[in-house]
């Protein structure tokens, strides 16, 4: 008795759909994943209030951040620069203590990273600055911020989508990025 | 479409559920692990991330003592480059230089001062003031009982003023037992250059500008005194100069790097170099070519070296000798050059004498293209006062052997693994009741102290260096650190300024710093105070410092009048003569010659710990990681040795075993071995790897010299029957007949 190939195939229809929902479950599990159960604000070793130091207190950007107009990488406060205020001022709140714990060891404060590019990209912080972008403009209102959030996906299409529209010299430029 | 039945939806959920679930994970599995952002503790001076700050300094790893710059970049030293305002070399720098930063970042430095427990061997850590507490007093107390010349130091090649330092130290202890050793140190090559030029320190070899070089044995593009200025001259007379490419002409017993370079190699005899060169005096003065009022003189001399008698010691033909002694002087500017081979059998200082003479016939002598005399360097202290023979060093064995030394302190320096066992450094160190060093790693000598205290690496250090061989005009070039020091450790001045402290009396009135810094500056004063003044080089010392600080280097290229030279004293040509070599070993046990070789990457063995040269293919090789045996593939087909066979090489004072390569450019009669591998200390990249040639040596020495004769060991192969496969980037090292090179031999 023969049976022609279509006929022999739709004996699988039932498994095979079974296996498309599978990698279609797959699929979106993973994209769940890297959306909703991603941190884009961890909580870091000493809850450091942007809100606090910027809007209330007033202390610019660049003050802290001070690498940022003249070298690729903006830097992160010393130590010793948190200490300069801290040593007198607030000693009482925890999260001043903490701080003068690091400070007694003369450890340095494991700050999580919340805004990272790959290693295959080069971004210079100069760069942009002098260009007159606001650090908001990327980093989100961190004035208000009590705890540092991601707010940008600092991916490629979000940085191709802000070159194109400010017609950046070389901006779509493969090299420019991935030297 | 057609309906679900139940069983068939709850399978879909199913699926659908255990693929998300499979989906979640695998995301969770494979994220990136969270970055870190580590801030500085306290905000660095001269910091800026992202942005490359260099520094230059001076590279301590040959004595060539070429400029360097260092990219460092938050405060991490990235990659050195030769410094292009350094007149040494200009920009360029050798596999050795490069490496630096395997011994500043090496995970096998030593990072505390260390004191011994128990047997020789084993240490404990202890603290600097503990450790120089400890010395100082010994080192005081015999000051005070007038024993302080039983205090003996011992430091690699130091030139400039820290040299100045460690003398004026010793001095004040009442010490005169203070010798540099270098297994490189060209003893040989100084005493040729006093017999004949009247010359203390080494002359300028003006390669650049030669149109023929005539080196018997010096690897000048390899190894020989200043390598990296000499392969930037060589480039210079193959490429610089539209209307000629000049020759080169290499006779060794193997060929080295320089010869692979050459246009002409010649196979001569171990140890007959000397003799062909007077065979080449003769030939030049019989025929004619030589019309000087000595000339007679020279006739005399060298009556019984004639190209036929010599031709037969030397086994080269008479008519080869004829026609090089006359290429060499109807090409001039030449140069004629030894080393190598030539510079290390008992015959040396003779044979390079005669090799010297050759310079002196040509009518080259401080001429460009030519041996153009130095001038005294700039710092006070002598680059060669204190640069002891081997012969010299069997002075202080004795010494050590005999109870009459009670502190040894070493400095850079590892005679348990240069200084061939035959001469007994071991056994007499072991009757020193207090043996101290200085070194930065765990090297076979300092295994074997009482006391470590190590020194930073020199790119953690202030120093100076006044090149030798020198550039023709005077040049000093400043060492500073170029990353804050990574461990515990000290610049070896700062301790020997610690010491005189501790130690009092007259000792901090001599050396009243108490920074290296500071000594160094106020030693600079003398320097700026002997400048030629010119329209351009106004300003006060500070400018002055800062300057050479940010250059790297200080030098005056201002036009002078050339050295003298008032020809050779009638007695000396006289006395010229050079006697056929020596050798340890009959022929018939020992049937071969045993030639040690010094690789660029490895140098003395210094280079075995740094892993960016065990991984460097070796030129001629193409060997990594390992150490061979080098024969002659004639002589291997007669012993049935096949590449990577073991071979044992057994000499008059020892053997050991190595893999076999076949090596067509090397005499039958002679097996060569690079030096360098075969450490049993000195750390993870370097221990238990190889093995050294110099262990098996016969300590037969240059009477002239003093220098060791460390190609005068006669050796015998053996097969063991074990194999061990070479690690070399080569295939085949046959053309197996595909017409890639002509097969013609290499000489007639």
């Amino acid at each position: 008795m023969s049976i022609s190939v279509r006929d022999a195939l739709l004996t699988f229809k039932t498994p095979a759909l079974i296996g498309l929902v599978g990698v279609t479950g797959f699929i979106a599990g993973y994209l769940i994943d890297m959306t909703i159960f991603t941190d884009t604000a961890p909580k870091q070793p000493i809850d450091f209030s942007h809100r606090i130091h910027v809007s209330d207190n007033g202390i610019p950007c660049l003050h802290c951040h001070n690498y940022a107009d003249t070298t690729p990488a903006a830097g992160v406060p010393s130590v010793s620069k948190c200490m300069g205020c801290h040593k007198t001022i607030a000693t009482d709140r925890p999260e001043v203590m903490k701080l003068a714990g690091y400070w007694e060891n003369q450890e340095p404060i494991p700050w999580i990273k919340v805004h990272d590019v790959p290693d295959f990209v080069y971004f210079t912080h100069k760069r942009h600055v002098l260009a007159g972008l606001e650090c908001q403009v990327c980093h989100g209102p961190v004035e208000t911020m009590d705890r540092i959030a991601r707010v940008s996906t600092l991916k490629m299409p979000w940085c191709v989508e802000c070159h194109t529209e400010r017609k950046v010299e070389h901006g779509r430029d493969c090299w420019t990025c991935h030297k | 479409m057609e309906k679900i039945n139940r069983r068939d939806f709850l399978k879909f959920i199913g699926a659908g559920g255990i693929g998300a679930g499979a989906g979640l994970l695998y995301g969770e599995s494979t994220r990136k692990t969270v970055e870190l952002l580590i801030p500085q503790v306290v905000t660095p001076e001269d910091y800026s991330p992202g942005i490359a700050t260099w520094y230059n300094t001076v590279c301590r790893l040959c004595s060539a003592g070429c400029g360097i710059s260092v990219r460092t970049r938050e405060g991490r030293a990235k990659k050195i480059e030769g410094n292009p305002n350094h007149p040494v070399n200009q920009g360029r720098l050798c596999a050795l230089g490069q490496a630096g930063l395997n011994a500043l970042y090496n995970p096998d430095r030593i990072r505390t001062p260390l004191r011994r427990t128990g047997d020789r061997g084993n240490f404990a850590p202890i603290d600097w003031d503990e450790a120089l507490t400890l010395l100082g007093r010994r080192l005081g107390n015999l000051k005070i009982k007038k024993q302080g010349s039983s205090v003996y130091l011992l430091a690699g090649g130091l030139r400039g003023h820290i040299d100045t330092l460690f003398y004026t130290f010793m001095q004040a202890l009442g010490s005169d037992h203070y010798l540099h050793y270098e297994f490189t140190h060209p003893a040989a090559l100084y005493a040729a250059n006093r017999m004949i030029f009247n010359q203390d320190i080494l002359p300028y070899y003006d390669i650049s500008n030669a149109s023929y070089v005539l080196s018997f044995g010096a690897d000048y593009l390899g190894t020989w005194l200043s390598p990296v200025h000499y392969s930037q001259a060589y480039g210079h007379l193959r490429q610089g100069r539209t209307d000629q490419r000049g020759k080169c002409v290499q006779i060794e017993p193997r060929m080295s790097l320089t010869g692979a370079s050459a246009d002409e190699w010649i196979a001569c005899r171990p140890g007959s170099e000397g003799l062909l060169a007077m065979a080449m005096v003769h030939v030049i003065v019989n025929d004619g070519l030589y019309r000087g009022p000595d000339r007679n003189a020279w006739l005399e001399a060298t009556g019984p070296y004639t190209p036929e008698a010599v031709a037969a010691q030397a086994d080269v033909a008479a008519d080869v000798i004829t026609r090089l002694a006359h290429e060499f002087i109807r090409n001039q500017p030449g140069l004629a050059i030894g080393g190598g081979s030539a510079a290390s059998h008992t015959n040396a200082a003779a044979s390079l004498a005669a090799i010297n003479v050759l310079n002196y016939l040509a009518g080259n002598l401080n001429t460009p293209g030519g041996v153009i005399f130095n001038p005294d360097p700039v710092s006070p202290a002598s680059p060669v006062a204190r640069q002891a023979s081997y012969a010299r060093l069997q002075e202080w064995i004795e010494a050590m052997a005999g109870g009459g030394v009670d502190v040894l302190i070493t400095h850079a320096v590892n005679p348990v693994f240069t200084l061939p066992p035959a001469a007994g450094f071991t056994e007499a160190l072991a009757k020193v009741p207090m043996v101290v060093s200085l070194s930065s790693f765990m090297d076979e000598t300092t295994a074997l102290a009482d006391l470590v205290l190590p020194a930073h690496t020199y790119l953690e250090a202030w120093g100076d260096d006044m090149p030798e061989p020198g550039v023709g005009f005077p040049v000093a070039t400043l060492s500073q650190p170029v990353v804050k020091p990574l461990y515990d450790t000290r610049d070896a001045g700062d301790i020997i300024l610690s010491l005189a402290h501790q130690i009092g009396g007259e000792l901090p009135v001599v050396l009243p710093w108490t920074r290296i810094e500071d000594y160094l500056k106020d030693s600079w004063k003398h320097i700026y105070g002997q400048r030629r003044i010119t329209a351009d080089s106004g300003g006060n010392f500070d400018e002055f410092w800062n300057a050479a600080l940010a250059a790297g280097v200080w030098g005056e290229n201002i036009t002078r009048e050339p050295l003298r030279f008032d020809g050779v004293a009638e007695d000396r040509i006289r006395a010229l003569q050079v006697p056929p070599p020596a050798f340890a070993g009959e022929e018939k046990d020992h049937p071969f010659v045993l030639l040690p070789y010094l690789t660029q990457a490895f140098h003395d063995g210094r280079g075995a710990n740094l892993p960016w040269l065990q991984e460097l293919p070796d030129p001629l090789t193409s060997i990594v990681y390992g150490a061979w045996v080098e024969i002659n593939p004639a002589t291997a087909k007669r012993f049935g040795i096949r590449e990577g066979d073991i071979v044992e090489v057994q000499t008059p004072s020892g053997s050991l075993r190595a893999p076999a390569f076949l090596y067509p450019a090397i005499r039958p009669d002679v097996i060569a071995m690079p030096i360098g591998q075969g450490h049993s200390q000195y750390g993870r990249y370097a221990r238990g790897r190889g093995a050294n040639p110099l262990e098996i040596l016969s300590p037969l020495v240059d009477e002239a010299s003093g220098a060791l004769a460390w190609s005068a060991t006669r050796a015998g192969i053996r097969k063991t029957g074990e194999r061990a496969p070479l690690i070399k980037t080569d295939g085949v090292t046959r053309t197996l007949g595909r017409q890639i090179l002509d097969d013609k031999p290499a000489h007639t």
